[in-house]
């Protein structure tokens, strides 16, 4: 979280520099079915992000070490293509993509019912093509609904969002420059219909106050946004 | 990428389609299946495209970096092409270094590019002898239900076609520049079925087929390259044959390219 020198990140009125109010989301829409291969697929398209998540199996589980006797191995992989930022990123694996991967096993493991396959594998893959901030929430927002158009069991499925701080004001979904610039970032993964998390990071700086606000704003935003992952799956595409 | 056991079952049902010269899908021998091509799909890219053919759906995505010339090529820029199939893409990728065949897939890829001419690399010059331009062009597969090859060659030169040099963002001029890329050159594939061979080959023919040949035409009908890919052996006759579906087919794909370059 650096400073934001002499970047202006909030107007007289208090808009951002998107024209958001400090509530707002970015515009999300999902797509089920893009991975025409696969068993079950979403896509999201969350103010420039675009990420493609990818679900196969269950499946018989190789190598043979990783497998479980008692439930299924959840194989979750985040990877952002080489042409998805400014700077071109190298292919392969960094300590980063490994973090928001374990992450995002960890969250979507809370929810999956693993014991009914024993001994298999589910893979879920995660591709962001397009990245703007807040990859990691929109990657495990993406793969909750790729998880249920497979029709795996959960629980519920993980709506994932961050607020931070920019100008000591607390806002909702930080987008680029917000991301860049501000002092703080608060990524949440929320289940939707009990209101527990799954998920939890923090980084920068905030009182107790904004703390719970940005707290707050998550809680929200989570509503509305299972609102666009239930409706994308009753789409009935594929 | 793991080898997946090809059931004598499906060979010999390809097999018998082949005898009364019928597909397992329905087409005809040197039929494609739907081809749909979008370009500038990606923000962050300087240039991209998307290829959907049938149920294999590919990204290509333009980057540039500034590169230290060749020291025997003091004034040119350089391009480098490279194709990830990661396990996004289907059942049987897997994760890790890249796999021999998706280093194929790039290789090919790159060759048909750069043999045809259709990079100016002198035009990458910035300071001779210093700074030039290296054009970067990923090719990422997102399903794979076969024939990556054409995929990604047409998804390949649709962006680079449309790619601007990021001059501004760089601070090397002031204004952003279009890449010239003054060729189209187009690969067309061709997979043994059933014991003939067929164009498009989809994952289900792949699977039970055996080898497969690559094409890549220029605008004048020029070859700029070959490929004979997996265990196979072919005649000069079946050779001639593909070699004229490819020249009529080529034409239809560049005038698919010209026509989504003109509606961008």
């Amino acid at each position: 979280m650096g400073g934001y020198g002499d970047v202006q990140m909030l107007d007289e009125n208090g808009l951002r520099m998107d024209g958001r109010n400090p509530a707002d989301l970015r515009p999300i829409s999902i797509e089920t079915g893009v991975v025409p291969v696969a068993d079950g697929s979403a896509s999201i398209r969350w103010g420039t992000n675009y990420a493609i998540a990818a679900v196969y199996g269950p499946m018989e589980c190789h190598p043979r070490k990783i497998q479980r006797q008692d439930r299924a191995v959840l194989d979750v992989r985040y990877n952002m293509a080489p042409f998805s930022t400014t700077d071109r990123m190298r292919p392969g694996f960094n300590r980063r993509s490994r973090e928001v991967s374990k992450v995002t096993a960890d969250a979507l493991e809370s929810v999956v019912l693993l014991e009914m396959y024993p001994r298999c594998k589910v893979r879920v893959e995660i591709e962001i093509l397009c990245a703007e901030a807040g990859t990691r929430c929109v990657g495990l927002t993406a793969a909750s609904v790729a998880l249920a158009h497979a029709g795996i069991p959960m629980t519920d499925m993980v709506v994932s969002v961050a607020s931070g701080k920019i100008h000591d004001v607390v806002v909702c979904d930080l987008n680029k420059e917000e991301d860049n610039y501000g002092e703080a970032d608060l990524p949440m993964g929320i289940l939707p219909n009990s209101g527990e998390l799954v998920f939890l990071q923090m980084d920068g700086d905030l009182s107790p106050d904004e703390f719970k606000q940005a707290w707050d704003y998550n809680m929200e935003a989570a509503t509305a946004i299972h609102e666009i992952m239930v409706e994308a799956l009753k789409g009935g595409d594929s | 990428m793991a080898i997946p056991l090809v059931p004598k079952l499906l060979r010999a049902h390809l097999a018998e389609l082949a005898e009364n010269d019928e597909r397992h899908d329905g087409r005809s021998r040197w039929e494609a299946r739907d081809t749909e091509l979008e370009i500038g799909v990606l923000p962050r890219a300087e240039g991209s495209a998307k290829v959907r053919i049938g149920n294999t759906i590919v990204y290509a995505g333009v980057k540039f970096q500034v590169m230290t010339p060749y020291p025997d090529r003091p004034n040119q820029g350089g391009l480098m092409c490279s194709a990830e199939v990661r396990p996004v893409a289907g059942p049987n990728w897997e994760p890790g270094p890249p796999s021999p065949e998706s280093i194929e897939l790039g290789r090919v890829v790159d060759r048909g590019i750069r043999e045809s001419g259709c990079i100016d690399v002198d035009d990458l010059c910035i300071i001779p002898g210093e700074k030039a331009w290296q054009v970067i062009l990923d090719l990422f597969a997102i399903s794979d239900d076969g024939n990556l090859f054409d995929a990604f060659a047409l998804a390949g030169i649709a962006a680079m076609r449309t790619a601007i040099i990021p001059q501004k963002r760089f601070e090397i001029g002031a204004e952003d520049r279009p890449l010239i890329v003054s060729k189209t050159p187009i690969m067309c594939s061709y997979q043994k079925v059933g014991g003939r061979f067929v164009y498009d080959a989809d994952g289900k023919e792949e699977l039970g087929g055996d080898e497969r040949i690559h094409i890549t035409l220029g605008d004048d009908g020029h070859v700029h390259s070959l490929q004979k890919g997996l265990r196979g052996i072919f005649t000069d006759d079946e050779f001639s044959e593909i070699m004229e579906q490819a020249q009529s087919r080529c034409k239809d794909l560049r005038e698919m390219v010209n026509k989504a370059e003109e509606a961008g």
